[in-house]
C-alpha cells in the first residue's frame, strides 16, 4: 500500500474498525514511514485533547421536569395510584394479591356502609324526611270522600274531562 | 420492585404498560449520555437540558409502539441525534450555538473526598472545554455528530450508521473528513 492508501485509513485503523490483516499492515507501514507516523500521531493528538471536553451533569430535578411536562402534554398515561399498589403483586404471587385486594375492598365497603348508614349518609337517607311527609299526606286521603285510585275517583275525573270537553 | 439491573428493553416494555418506576430508571440510566451527546453537538446547556428532556418524552410517548429490533441504546442515540439536527435546521436555533459552556462544566455536585483542583486549573480547564466545544460546532452537522458519537460514546461504525441512518463507508468517510478539519482547527492544542 502506498502512503496515500494508508493514510485514508488511518482514521479507521485509529478507531479499530479494520480486520486483522489490515490493521498489521498499517501497523508495519508505520514503523518504517516516518511521514504517515507523523501523521498518526498527529491524529492521536487531536483525539486525546479533545477528551478535555467536559461532561454536564443532568439537573437534579431533571426525571420530575421529564414527568412533569409529560403530565402537561395531552395524553398523560400515568394513572395516580396504581403504582402504590404495586408492591402488593410484588410481595405475593398475582392470584394471592388479587384475592387480597377483592378481601380488602369488601371490608373496606362493609366499613364505609356501616359508618355512612350510622351517620344517616347514604342517599336514601337523606331523601328519608321527604319520603315520611309524602306517605303521610298520602295516607291522610284515604279518609277523602273519594280516595285516590278508586273507581269513584275515576268517574269524577271522567265526568269534569267532559264537561270541559263540551265547554 | 424491578431488577435495577433489568435490561432497557424489558423496561421499555414495562414503560409501555404505564409502569412509572421503569420508565424512571431508563431515565436515570440514560440521561447523562443523552445530555452530554446533545451538549456536545449543540453547545448549550440549557438548550441541551430541554431537548435531552424532549428526547425521553418521545421515548415515553412511542414505548407503546416500540419494537425492539435493535438495541436500545442505538434506538435512544438515534432520537436525540434526529432531534439535533432538526433543532439545528430551525435558523432561530443557530444564534445560540457558540454561546455558553457553564462554569460548573465538568464538575459534580458534591465531588467531596477528591483531590481539589486549584481555580487556576479549573479555569484552564474549563477554558480548553470551551475551546474544544466552539471548534466542534464548526464542524459540519454530519461529521460533528459522527464524531461525537465515536470519540465520546465509543460506537462502532456499525453502530453510528444505524443512528445517522446511512452506510458504514458514510460513516467512515465522514470521520476521516471531521478528524483532518479538526487537525487545521486544533492546532493551537498541541503542546
Amino acid at each position: 500500500m502506498k502512503c496515500h492508501q494508508i493514510q485514508n485509513r488511518l482514521s479507521a485503523f485509529q478507531d479499530g474498525e479494520l480486520n486483522d490483516r489490515e490493521q498489521e499492515k498499517i501497523s508495519e507501514h508505520l514503523e518504517k514511514c516516518s511521514a504517515c507516523r507523523k501523521r498518526y500521531e498527529e491524529m492521536e493528538k487531536i483525539w486525546q485533547a479533545l477528551g478535555d471536553f467536559q461532561e454536564i451533569q443532568p439537573e437534579p430535578a431533571f426525571y420530575r421536569q421529564v414527568i412533569k411536562k409529560i403530565n402537561e402534554s395531552n395524553k398523560p398515561r400515568f394513572r395516580v395510584g396504581f403504582r402504590d399498589l404495586r408492591w402488593l403483586f410484588q410481595l405475593f404471587s398475582p392470584s394471592w394479591a388479587t384475592a387480597a385486594l377483592l378481601i380488602g375492598g369488601v371490608l373496606m365497603g362493609t366499613f364505609l356502609g356501616n359508618t355512612l348508614a350510622k351517620k344517616e349518609l347514604l342517599p336514601f337517607q337523606q331523601n328519608r324526611t321527604y319520603s315520611q311527609a309524602a306517605a303521610e299526606v298520602f295516607s291522610l286521603k284515604a279518609f277523602d270522600p273519594v280516595p285516590p285510585g278508586t273507581l269513584g275517583e275515576r268517574y269524577l275525573r271522567m265526568a269534569s274531562y267532559g264537561e270541559g270537553g263540551h265547554r | 420492585m424491578i431488577d435495577p439491573l433489568v435490561e432497557d428493553e424489558k423496561l421499555m416494555e414495562e414503560t409501555a404498560q404505564g409502569d412509572e418506576y421503569a420508565f424512571e430508571l431508563l431515565v436515570k440510566r440514560h440521561q447523562s449520555r443523552i445530555l452530554n451527546l446533545i451538549f456536545r453537538f449543540i453547545g448549550n446547556r440549557t438548550q441541551a437540558g430541554d431537548l435531552a428532556q424532549e428526547v425521553f418524552i418521545r421515548v415515553w410517548q412511542a414505548a407503546p409502539r416500540y419494537k425492539p429490533q435493535a438495541k436500545f441504546t442505538t434506538w435512544i442515540y438515534r432520537v436525540a441525534t434526529n432531534l439535533c439536527l432538526n433543532e439545528l435546521k430551525s435558523s432561530s436555533r443557530r444564534k445560540l450555538l457558540f454561546s455558553e459552556i457553564p462554569a460548573d462544566a465538568g464538575r459534580t455536585p458534591n465531588e467531596e473526598g477528591t483531590v481539589t483542583p486549584s481555580a487556576e486549573d479549573i479555569l484552564l480547564a474549563e477554558e480548553r472545554s470551551r475551546q474544544i466545544s466552539h471548534t466542534l460546532q464548526n464542524l459540519p452537522e454530519n461529521q460533528r455528530m459522527a464524531l461525537i458519537l465515536k470519540r465520546y460514546d465509543n460506537l462502532s461504525y456499525h453502530e453510528i450508521a444505524n443512528i445517522m441512518d446511512c452506510s458504514v463507508s458514510s460513516v467512515e468517510s465522514l470521520l476521516v473528513r471531521a478528524k483532518r478539519n479538526l487537525q487545521e482547527k486544533l492546532i493551537f492544542f498541541e503542546k
